[in-house]
């Protein structure tokens, strides 16, 4: 498959992308603020779904402005309107107070791993030149922080969440790397199915709303 | 042969239509059972058919059944039936003591179905996107049954497995990705590129690099769902919390198709790479997980995470098997994958058991089971030493042959270390369950309805016992066929 160059239009536009992407998931991981985490992911998703329509534009795809598309909805919209509706408004929760580590420790964490990100995918990987050579180093970047944040925050949603940003971070190195692939969108549709299931879980059963009232960090019965 | 492999991926969904239909908990678990039975049986058919010809291969690679998927569709099928049966007395005591509502009756039997079903069809499919797809859809079915007591701890856990999984089979769609760029070179724009038997014929073209990544993301990835450590967190407290047929289910069944995916990418990065990067990286997981397995055996408290935290070390051999490789190394690890599966099939089935009639699942809380229920105390005796490879079980047969294995690899370095820690894990697990068997009942009503209900209940765990008794005396030519047949397509 023919790979974009780093200095076309797209190119630019997708590595200028793949920056914002990979800054918002910082600011998700350093919002303490429910309200903030949550427009924060909607914001990435929706500079997702831009990079998704410029590579549709790129490789003239019609299956990749589906994807473009449904990150938009899904992702930019539903997921963190339906997020907000429920936990800000409903249950008022304002802080996500509860993380396992302090801000400083999880941002000074968030760049070694950014850094070790962009040792990992060395130059010998992708060809130089290429978008994909500047953009999937910041996928896994974005991947590394969206694991982070599961890791840190003890709230079920949050961590929901940060599941969420690594899936924004693969679906961020798809594109520049296998971008002809009709896979890509069939594996987004599928993912964004599986992320609606578990926040009708979390939020529609009455079982699992304790669940979201109380922080996964009290929940801690099962150890060892 | 299309038609047998459709029926065998959508037979365990039987059990689910019939609790959609309203069954109880006897009728829906026997509609199950038949379901499984008839999916053992066309794996058994699919197996015999396929040996010697080329294997099964049809719509553009979405279906694609060879000797090893047959294997491993047997072993699933297999575990489903003995699970399905297990179900008749468990779930069906349970709901006479109303320990569960008829709708969470329903739900189980509707999530065991398709959570077997969705197992069955990704060990059916050659394209590795379709595998990605089917083995998250079958965390989702599966997590349906941890949670399904409803109590805060099987929430908890229910919620841990999904999104540990879920990110982890993320991972593993990383590594997918990565493969399918390794072959920017082949111009795989159609569906048939992206089959694993497609990309197995093509491997030499395969760039390096992006490989090299892939088969870590991929063990990384599918690694979480087979419980190697250090991303087996999720793994004790699935099993401990799902009802017993649902964990035996896990251990058994799940545990195996994640390490079927590995074998898969494993079986390309060789052919591209040579065998010493995959080797390290198999050796690194397989000894880790040997080890926190063992050590947190230690432990003594809920059986069924003494059990799971077995699972975990056995998965560990499994990985350090592929790892050794070698004709010798990979018939060792699929016999012991088998081995596995019915042993920790007949043990959780048997500890729900223990866990209805003493009404605790604390090993410090259960004693004198041989002498007030001497078919599960023996049961329970026998399957604990076969799970620790103690002749004349298969387990010896195929630990055996995984060591020499590692001795035919060169270095007797690892081979004697794996020596030693099964031999660390003997005495935990042996004391526990010992512990359990021996001393005086406290006073215990059956939990069974009658006396038909108990033999069906126990007719499981002595098949499976029975099975591991043949296989550690003899391997049928059939099975030998079989395996050898699976080695040869992975090379």
């Amino acid at each position: 498959m023919e790979s974009l160059s780093a200095t076309s239009t797209a190119g630019v536009l997708l590595d200028l992308s793949g920056v914002l992407i990979l800054l918002l998931a910082f600011a998700c991981l350093a919002s303490k603020l429910f309200n903030r985490y949550v427009v924060y992911y909607g914001a990435q998703s929706v500079v997702l779904s831009f990079a998704a329509a410029t590579a549709a534009v790129a490789f003239h795809s019609a299956e990749l402005w589906i994807l473009a598309v449904l990150t938009l909805a899904v992702k930019g919209i539903a997921i963190p309107v339906t997020a907000r509706r429920l936990l800000v408004t409903r249950l008022a929760l304002k802080r996500d107070a509860a993380m396992s580590t302090g801000l400083s420790t999880s941002l000074i964490a968030g760049g070694a791993l950014t850094a070790f990100a962009y040792l990992v995918i060395r130059p010998a990987l992708l060809p130089h030149g290429t978008v994909a050579a500047a953009v999937v180093p910041l996928s896994t970047a974005v991947i590394l922080l969206g694991s982070l944040s599961m890791v840190v925050r003890r709230h079920t949603v949050a961590q929901l969440i940060g599941w969420l940003i690594v899936e924004n971070g693969v679906f961020l190195g798809a594109i520049t790397l296998v971008a002809t692939f009709l896979f890509i969108v069939e594996a987004g549709i599928f993912l964004d199915i599986v992320a609606g299931v578990l926040i009708m879980v979390v939020f529609v059963s009455g079982l699992t709303r304790q669940l979201a009232e109380a922080s996964a960090g009290e929940l801690r019965e099962l150890r060892g | 042969m299309t038609a047998l492999a459709v029926l065998v991926a959508l037979s365990p969904l039987a059990g689910s239509a019939a609790a959609l239909a309203g069954a109880r908990a006897r009728r829906a678990a026997v509609a199950a059972a038949a379901g499984a039975a008839v999916a053992l049986g066309c794996s058994l058919a699919l197996l015999v058919m396929l040996d010697g010809r080329a294997p099964l291969f049809g719509w553009d690679g979405f279906l694609y059944v060879d000797s090893l998927g047959g294997f491993f569709l047997m072993t699933v099928a297999g575990v489903t039936l003995l699970a399905a049966v297990g179900s008749i007395g468990y779930i069906a005591a349970q709901e006479d003591s109303g320990e569960l509502g008829r709708f969470q009756v329903r739900l189980y039997f509707t999530f065991f179905g398709l959570f077997a079903s969705l197992m069955l069809a990704a060990l059916e499919t050659g394209n590795l996107g379709l595998l990605f797809v089917l083995v998250e859809a079958s965390t989702l079915a599966s997590a349906a049954l941890v949670g399904l007591e409803g109590r805060a701890r099987s929430l908890e856990a229910a919620w841990k497995y999904v999104i540990i999984s879920s990110l982890g089979v993320t991972i593993a769609l990383a590594g997918t990705l990565f493969l399918f760029y390794s072959g920017s070179a082949l111009h795989l724009g159609s569906n048939l590129g992206l089959t694993w038997p497609y990309l197995l014929a093509h491997a030499g073209a395969l760039a390096p690099q992006s490989l090299r990544l892939a088969f870590l993301l991929a063990v990384v990835g599918y690694g979480t769902k087979v419980g190697l450590a250090p991303m087996h967190t999720w793994l004790p407290d699935a099993h401990a919390e799902a009802p017993s047929p649902a964990s035996a289910m896990l251990s058994a069944a799940l545990l195996n198709v994640g390490m079927y995916a590995i074998i898969r990418f494993l079986a390309i990065t060789q052919a591209r790479l040579g065998h010493t990067y995959p080797r390290a990286v198999l050796l690194f997981f397989g000894f880790a997980s040997i080890v926190i397995g063992a050590l947190f055996m230690v432990r003594r408290g809920n059986f069924k995470r003494l059990f799971a935290y077995s699972s975990v070390e056995q998965m560990g051999i499994i990985a350090v098997a592929l790892g050794f490789g070698g004709t010798l190394g990979l018939y060792g690890a699929l016999l012991q994958m088998l081995n596995h599966a019915i042993a920790k099939a007949v043990l959780f089935l048997s500890s729900g058991d223990v866990a209805l009639r003493y009404k605790t699942r604390e090993a410090g809380e259960v004693s004198g089971l041989l002498a007030a229920v001497p078919v599960t105390g023996g049961v329970l005796l026998l399957a604990s030493f076969a799970v620790l490879g103690s002749p004349p079980f298969g387990l010896f047969l195929s630990e055996l042959t995984i060591v020499r294995a590692g001795f035919a690899g060169g270095s007797p370095v690892f081979p004697l270390l794996l020596l030693a820690l099964l031999g660390l894990a003997f005495v935990p697990f042996a004391r526990t369950t010992a512990g359990m068997v021996m001393g005086n009942p406290p006073p215990l009503a059956s939990p069974y309805r009658d006396r038909a209900a108990v033999a069906v209940t126990a007719a499981p765990w002595i098949l499976g016992l029975a099975v591991l008794l043949v296989l550690g005396l003899w391997i049928p030519a059939g099975l030998d066929t079989v395996l050898r047949n699976s080695i040869a397509v992975i090379g």
